[in-house]
Protein backbone atom coordinates (compact mmCIF):
# COMPACT_ATOMS: atom_id res chain seq x y z
CA UNK A 1 0.00 0.00 0.00
CA UNK A 2 1.18 3.48 -0.98
CA UNK A 3 1.61 5.82 2.01
CA UNK A 4 1.99 9.48 1.47
CA UNK A 5 2.61 12.10 4.06
CA UNK A 6 0.80 15.29 3.61
CA UNK A 7 -0.01 19.32 5.23
CA UNK A 8 -3.02 20.70 5.68
CA UNK A 9 -3.59 22.35 2.25
CA UNK A 10 -1.66 19.39 0.44
CA UNK A 11 -3.36 17.66 -1.98
CA UNK A 12 -2.99 14.03 -4.00
CA UNK A 13 -4.34 13.11 -6.94
CA UNK A 14 -5.62 9.66 -8.31
CA UNK A 15 -5.52 9.05 -11.41
CA UNK A 16 -6.14 12.61 -13.73
CA UNK A 17 -10.09 13.56 -12.46
CA UNK A 18 -10.01 12.83 -8.36
CA UNK A 19 -8.39 15.08 -5.75
CA UNK A 20 -8.29 14.95 -2.76
CA UNK A 21 -7.09 18.02 0.38
CA UNK A 22 -6.05 17.42 3.38
CA UNK A 23 -8.74 20.38 4.55
CA UNK A 24 -7.36 20.16 8.46
CA UNK A 25 -5.65 18.63 10.66
CA UNK A 26 -6.66 18.68 14.42
CA UNK A 27 -6.10 16.03 17.23
CA UNK A 28 -6.66 12.47 16.17
CA UNK A 29 -9.29 14.08 13.38
CA UNK A 30 -8.30 14.34 9.38
CA UNK A 31 -10.89 16.60 7.23
CA UNK A 32 -10.70 15.94 3.83
CA UNK A 33 -12.19 17.63 0.55
CA UNK A 34 -12.48 15.27 -2.74
CA UNK A 35 -13.17 16.39 -5.54
CA UNK A 36 -14.28 13.58 -7.83
CA UNK A 37 -16.23 13.31 -11.21
CA UNK A 38 -20.16 13.33 -10.07
CA UNK A 39 -20.47 9.27 -11.36
CA UNK A 40 -18.77 8.15 -8.35
CA UNK A 41 -19.73 6.97 -5.37
CA UNK A 42 -17.98 8.24 -2.40
CA UNK A 43 -18.83 5.96 0.98
CA UNK A 44 -17.36 6.05 4.43
CA UNK A 45 -16.13 2.22 4.63
CA UNK A 46 -17.30 1.58 7.57
CA UNK A 47 -20.94 2.19 6.89
CA UNK A 48 -19.78 0.55 3.05
CA UNK A 49 -18.53 -2.23 5.06
CA UNK A 50 -21.72 -2.81 7.01
CA UNK A 51 -24.12 -2.95 3.73
CA UNK A 52 -22.16 -5.07 2.10
CA UNK A 53 -22.49 -7.38 5.61
CA UNK A 54 -26.13 -6.73 5.39
CA UNK A 55 -26.22 -7.38 1.91
CA UNK A 56 -24.56 -10.42 1.70
CA UNK A 57 -26.34 -11.81 4.87
CA UNK A 58 -29.63 -11.46 3.27
CA UNK A 59 -28.77 -13.09 0.15
CA UNK A 60 -28.07 -16.08 2.13
CA UNK A 61 -30.60 -16.10 5.46
CA UNK A 62 -33.18 -16.56 2.87
CA UNK A 63 -34.90 -20.00 1.87
CA UNK A 64 -37.07 -20.02 -1.62
CA UNK A 65 -40.22 -18.81 0.77
CA UNK A 66 -40.52 -15.58 2.33
CA UNK A 67 -43.62 -15.60 4.90
CA UNK A 68 -46.85 -16.01 3.60
CA UNK A 69 -48.45 -12.89 5.40
CA UNK A 70 -50.45 -9.65 4.68
CA UNK A 71 -49.08 -7.20 7.05
CA UNK A 72 -51.65 -4.11 8.36
CA UNK A 73 -49.24 -0.91 10.09
CA UNK A 74 -50.42 -0.39 13.50
CA UNK A 75 -50.12 3.23 13.94
CA UNK A 76 -50.59 4.50 9.48
CA UNK A 77 -49.67 7.88 9.09
CA UNK A 78 -52.08 10.44 8.33
CA UNK A 79 -53.44 10.22 5.07
CA UNK B 1 -38.00 -12.61 -26.33
CA UNK B 2 -37.41 -13.99 -22.70
CA UNK B 3 -34.66 -14.73 -20.42
CA UNK B 4 -33.75 -17.52 -19.23
CA UNK B 5 -31.72 -18.44 -15.98
CA UNK B 6 -31.40 -21.56 -14.14
CA UNK B 7 -31.88 -19.31 -10.38
CA UNK B 8 -30.33 -22.07 -7.23
CA UNK B 9 -32.98 -20.76 -5.27
CA UNK B 10 -35.90 -20.87 -7.86
CA UNK B 11 -35.23 -23.11 -10.37
CA UNK B 12 -35.54 -22.40 -14.66
CA UNK B 13 -36.91 -18.91 -14.47
CA UNK B 14 -38.43 -17.07 -17.27
CA UNK B 15 -37.49 -13.37 -17.34
CA UNK B 16 -39.28 -10.56 -19.51
CA UNK B 17 -36.22 -8.85 -20.69
CA UNK B 18 -38.76 -5.44 -20.03
CA UNK B 19 -38.62 -6.25 -16.50
CA UNK B 20 -34.63 -6.04 -15.72
CA UNK B 21 -33.17 -3.82 -13.88
CA UNK B 22 -29.08 -2.45 -14.73
CA UNK B 23 -27.91 -1.46 -11.23
CA UNK B 24 -24.54 0.35 -12.63
CA UNK B 25 -22.90 0.11 -9.70
CA UNK B 26 -24.18 -3.15 -8.64
CA UNK B 27 -25.37 -3.55 -4.74
CA UNK B 28 -22.62 -2.49 -2.12
CA UNK B 29 -20.53 -5.27 -1.93
CA UNK B 30 -22.50 -7.85 -4.33
CA UNK B 31 -21.01 -8.49 -7.89
CA UNK B 32 -23.07 -8.11 -11.20
CA UNK B 33 -25.02 -5.04 -12.43
CA UNK B 34 -28.45 -6.94 -13.63
CA UNK B 35 -31.13 -8.19 -11.63
CA UNK B 36 -35.04 -8.98 -11.95
CA UNK B 37 -37.87 -8.20 -9.61
CA UNK B 38 -39.46 -11.25 -9.32
CA UNK B 39 -42.80 -12.10 -7.46
CA UNK B 40 -42.80 -15.71 -6.58
CA UNK B 41 -45.67 -14.95 -4.14
CA UNK B 42 -48.39 -13.04 -4.91
CA UNK B 43 -50.40 -11.38 -2.44
CA UNK B 44 -47.31 -10.95 -0.06
CA UNK B 45 -45.61 -8.21 0.87
CA UNK B 46 -42.05 -9.37 -0.35
CA UNK B 47 -40.03 -9.55 -4.20
CA UNK B 48 -36.73 -10.92 -4.78
CA UNK B 49 -33.70 -9.24 -6.62
CA UNK B 50 -32.49 -11.88 -9.04
CA UNK B 51 -29.21 -11.52 -10.28
CA UNK B 52 -29.19 -12.38 -13.82
CA UNK B 53 -25.24 -12.38 -13.91
CA UNK B 54 -25.28 -14.97 -10.76
CA UNK B 55 -28.01 -17.43 -10.59
CA UNK B 56 -27.41 -17.79 -6.50
CA UNK B 57 -27.36 -14.43 -6.16
CA UNK B 58 -31.28 -13.39 -5.01
CA UNK B 59 -32.18 -11.03 -1.77
CA UNK B 60 -35.61 -10.69 -1.08
CA UNK B 61 -36.86 -7.39 -0.83
CA UNK B 62 -40.22 -5.08 0.51
CA UNK B 63 -41.49 -2.04 0.07
CA UNK B 64 -40.59 0.04 2.96
CA UNK B 65 -43.91 1.87 3.97
CA UNK B 66 -45.93 -1.34 4.25
CA UNK B 67 -43.52 -2.07 7.03
CA UNK B 68 -42.47 1.52 8.40
CA UNK B 69 -44.87 4.34 8.83
CA UNK B 70 -42.12 6.96 8.72
CA UNK B 71 -39.98 6.00 6.67
CA UNK B 72 -38.25 8.27 4.38
CA UNK B 73 -35.13 8.65 2.59
CA UNK B 74 -33.14 11.33 2.33
CA UNK B 75 -30.01 11.74 -0.59
CA UNK B 76 -26.63 13.69 0.11
CA UNK B 77 -26.80 16.61 -2.58
CA UNK B 78 -24.44 14.92 -4.42
CA UNK B 79 -26.21 11.45 -4.71
CA UNK B 80 -29.00 13.88 -6.15
CA UNK B 81 -26.80 15.27 -8.81
CA UNK B 82 -25.28 12.15 -9.20
CA UNK B 83 -28.59 9.68 -9.94
CA UNK B 84 -29.60 12.59 -11.65
CA UNK B 85 -32.75 12.67 -9.71
CA UNK B 86 -35.55 16.31 -9.40
CA UNK B 87 -39.02 16.24 -7.90
CA UNK B 88 -40.65 14.91 -10.56
CA UNK B 89 -38.64 11.68 -10.94
CA UNK B 90 -41.30 8.71 -9.68
CA UNK B 91 -39.09 6.27 -8.10
CA UNK B 92 -39.45 3.13 -6.37
CA UNK B 93 -37.88 2.32 -3.08
CA UNK B 94 -37.15 -1.10 -2.11
CA UNK B 95 -35.30 -2.09 1.71
CA UNK B 96 -33.56 -5.57 1.80
CA UNK B 97 -35.08 -8.18 3.91
CA UNK B 98 -32.74 -10.41 6.45
CA UNK B 99 -34.79 -13.42 7.24
CA UNK B 100 -34.71 -14.95 10.56
CA UNK B 101 -36.61 -18.27 12.62
CA UNK B 102 -39.28 -16.26 13.20
CA UNK B 103 -41.19 -13.26 12.01
CA UNK B 104 -39.94 -11.36 15.70
CA UNK B 105 -36.22 -12.16 14.04
CA UNK B 106 -36.50 -10.69 10.48
CA UNK B 107 -34.83 -7.17 9.99
CA UNK B 108 -35.08 -5.16 6.89
CA UNK B 109 -31.83 -2.31 6.00
CA UNK B 110 -33.27 0.91 6.05
CA UNK B 111 -29.80 2.55 5.68
CA UNK B 112 -29.19 1.42 2.16
CA UNK B 113 -32.09 1.06 0.57
CA UNK B 114 -32.59 0.28 -3.67
CA UNK B 115 -33.96 3.22 -5.62
CA UNK B 116 -35.41 2.33 -8.62
CA UNK B 117 -36.66 3.91 -11.78
CA UNK B 118 -36.75 4.10 -15.98
CA UNK B 119 -34.98 0.67 -15.77
CA UNK B 120 -31.68 1.63 -13.75
CA UNK B 121 -31.29 1.00 -9.67
CA UNK B 122 -28.55 2.54 -7.08
CA UNK B 123 -28.50 1.28 -3.52
CA UNK B 124 -27.72 4.41 -1.39
CA UNK B 125 -26.89 5.52 1.85
CA UNK B 126 -29.99 6.91 3.09
CA UNK B 127 -29.31 10.01 5.30
CA UNK B 128 -32.65 10.52 7.26
CA UNK B 129 -31.67 10.05 11.26
CA UNK B 130 -32.36 7.06 13.00
CA UNK B 131 -32.79 4.72 10.38
CA UNK B 132 -31.69 1.32 11.30
CA UNK B 133 -29.03 -1.25 9.55
CA UNK B 134 -30.96 -3.74 11.19
CA UNK B 135 -34.94 -2.57 11.77
CA UNK B 136 -37.19 -5.16 13.15
CA UNK B 137 -39.25 -5.45 10.38
CA UNK B 138 -42.39 -6.89 11.52
CA UNK B 139 -42.28 -4.22 14.74
CA UNK B 140 -44.92 -1.88 13.75
CA UNK B 141 -47.37 -4.26 11.99
CA UNK B 142 -50.17 -6.41 12.75
CA UNK B 143 -50.14 -9.63 10.45
CA UNK B 144 -52.23 -12.03 9.23
CA UNK B 145 -51.81 -15.22 6.73
CA UNK B 146 -52.20 -14.21 3.48
CA UNK B 147 -55.67 -14.73 2.10
CA UNK B 148 -56.57 -17.48 0.30
CA UNK B 149 -56.54 -17.19 -3.50
CA UNK B 150 -60.51 -17.33 -3.96
CA UNK B 151 -60.41 -17.43 -8.24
Amino acid sequence: MLRITRRAGERIMLGNDVIVEVVEVRGGTVRLAIDAPRSLAIYREELWIEVMRENRAAAQAAGPNMPDVEVRLKDPPAA
Amino acid sequence: MSITIESSRFGRVEIDPATVIEFPEGLIGLGGSRYALLARDAGTAFLWLQSLDDPALALPVTNPHLFFADYEVKLTDEDVERLGLDDSTAVDVYVTVKSGESLEDFTANQRAPILVWGGQGYQIINQTPGCELRAALFAGVDVAPAAEDTA
